[in-house]
């Protein structure tokens, strides 16, 4: 008896954190589907009267979502691929290797997780315009890939520590020299780990809008959070339209993160910490 | 090949990056603080040394951008904590669906803080907000209230966002840490007759405070970084209500392009955020948590 009103508590405990969690995104995503003249009424009404992609065909041909699109793609794939590859091998290194600045180094990737983007964007801007490349999609992606490789160099040495060192050694033996024995038998080893380091960073640059915004000003250049940001800014933007904004700017992140939800969860609890 | 030339190799593109992207940058920060440096004048900045420090300690906003920062980080670590810690538990123990029902629960955690806090300022919009409308059909509220416009509710308002977005992050870490738990510590428990409060604060809490010392201490560190959300909602406004010192310094960036102050109240920050990392740092050394 005790026991059933436990499970029952347990259950309504459950259900409301599934409702608060998930109700933000359902209704933004109503939003964008309602016809424009629907969004704005008070009593709220809930469900549209029929659904509409108005919102989403102005984003894409007005408001040229499709390109601010493809820049965030760009950036957050080759930023992702650069930091995965660049972890990895420092990670190894950091795994694998006693010298005396390990420590040191170490210390030095937890320091940056700590610093605030916000607090280095000025230099960054200054250092890039010095080198002509303000404005330019380079430009943040090589900041986010910096940050990539520190925050994933942290995950790779998590996945590195659980893998028994006894598979490389006797790839050694076999002939491999290291750089072919952490590409062919390591890291194949390590993919759902290397999966994990991938979203991660894909996850941050995709998100990243501070640095965007003051790096990256003309319309060609822009991405997804600068455009979003530059819709607010803009006066008059209707509501439906900013949601299906939104809707577009989540759902990478969404999608990512369903797919690899499992080996990123991994991937943060093994002792990589997200900050 | 050598193995040492071989380890400088492997670890010279991440480190090369971490100087140049950031702490290069940091140094440079520090540089810029004692500067007169605008968009205009970014090749040939002037020295003004103390100026721009005193011109942000000066600033009779200072004192509330302090408190503003204290209480969002507080009221945001402690209720993410405390939530996140109950959706820990309540996931503790295995049920159908459990693997779906974390990837529904867990994904704000990956979203965008900027596009939450537009999201949210939707859904506690004064006019149309869905939030009101609720409240209002409940009986709880006569008329539609300001939440992001009211200086009385707007701090409540974003705090509450925070804590909706940090739940995730703790429930991750505290379930991995519980889990970690061996059971014959909670079979001990049940022996001596300990009922469910009994056991947690004998049992769990006690087992998992290494990881509650440093996701919250990390978590410190993070929120004060994270104006995200509140850019999204309302850029520091109204009159100031929400403002904490890194949404602050973000103004000064886009607004006013003044860097160099930007700069000043951008190491006022570091120097705050310099104590937390000593903390953290101090646990480590006395083997509360590990790297």
């Amino acid at each position: 008896m005790k026991k059933r009103a436990i499970g029952i508590l347990r259950a309504i405990g459950l259900g409301i954190f599934l409702v608060v969690a998930l109700f933000p995104l359902i209704w933004i995503f109503l939003t964008s589907i309602k016809p424009a003249t629907e969004v704005y009424t008070f009593p709220v009404k809930y469900l549209p009267s029929r659904a509409t992609f108005e919102a989403y065909r102005y984003l894409f041909s007005f408001a040229r979502f499709n390109m601010y699109f493809k820049n965030s793609f760009v950036v957050a794939t080759v930023s992702a691929g650069f930091s995965t590859f660049f972890s990895l091998m420092a990670g190894y290194v950091l795994t694998r290797e006693r010298f005396k600045l390990r420590t040191f180094l170490i210390l030095v990737l937890f320091f940056v997780q700590m610093l605030p983007t916000y607090l280095i964007m000025i230099p960054q801007f200054t250092m890039f315009s010095r080198l002509k490349l303000t404005n330019t999609l380079t430009s943040v992606i090589i900041i986010y890939t910096g940050f990539g490789s520190a925050f994933g160099t942290i995950m790779a040495r998590a996945f590195l520590k659980n893998l028994p060192r006894t598979i490389e050694e006797a790839a050694l033996i076999d002939g491999c020299n290291r750089f072919q024995a952490l590409f062919r038998v390591v890291i194949p080893l390590l993919l759902p780990g290397v999966g994990s380091i991938f979203s991660f960073c894909f996850v941050n640059s995709w998100n990243e809008v501070f640095t965007a915004v003051l790096f990256l000003h003309t319309d060609s250049k822009m991405t997804v959070p600068v455009a979003l940001y530059s819709f607010v800014s803009k006066a008059g933007i209707q509501w439906n339209v900013m949601a299906a904004g939104i809707i577009v700017a989540l759902l990478p992140t969404i999608v990512v993160f369903s797919l690899a939800q499992k080996y990123i969860v991994e991937g943060l609890t093994q002792g990589a910490i997200k900050a | 090949m050598k193995r040492s030339k071989f380890w400088i190799l492997m670890l010279v593109p991440t480190f090369a990056l971490v100087f140049f992207v950031n702490l290069y940058p940091l140094v440079r920060g520090g540089v810029i603080s004692f500067q007169r440096l605008t968009v205009f004048n970014l090749n040939n900045p002037r020295f003004v040394g103390w100026n721009n420090y005193r011109t942000i300690l000066n600033d009779p906003a200072f004192p509330r951008l302090l408190w503003n920062t204290f209480v969002w980080i507080a009221c945001s670590v402690a209720f993410q904590f405390l939530f996140g810690l109950i959706l820990a538990l309540l996931l503790a123990k295995p049920f159908f669906g459990r693997g779906l029902y974390m990837g529904l629960v867990f994904y704000p955690w990956a979203l965008s803080g900027f596009a939450i806090g537009l999201l949210w300022s939707w859904l506690l919009n004064g006019q149309f907000g869905i939030v009101n409308d609720v409240l209002i059909r409940l009986g709880l509220l006569k008329t539609p209230i300001g939440f992001l416009s009211d200086e009385r509710f707007a701090m409540f308002s974003v705090i509450l966002v925070n804590v909706w977005y940090g739940i995730p992050f703790f429930a991750i870490m505290l379930l991995a840490a519980i889990q970690s738990i061996p059971s014959e510590l909670y079979e001990a428990a049940q022996i001596d007759g300990a009922g469910f409060f009994r056991k947690l604060f004998s049992v769990t809490l006690p087992y998992i405070r290494p990881t509650i010392y440093s996701t919250v201490l990390l978590r410190i560190i993070w929120v004060m970084n994270f104006p995200d959300i509140i850019y999204g909602m309302t850029r520091g406004g109204p009159a100031g209500a929400t403002n904490i010192l890194s949404v602050q310094m973000i103004n000064i960036v886009y607004y006013r392009n003044n860097f160099g102050l930007a700069s000043a109240l951008g190491m006022i920050i570091t120097a705050i955020l310099t104590i937390f990392a000593v903390i953290y740092l101090t646990l480590l050394e006395r083997g509360e948590f590990e790297l």
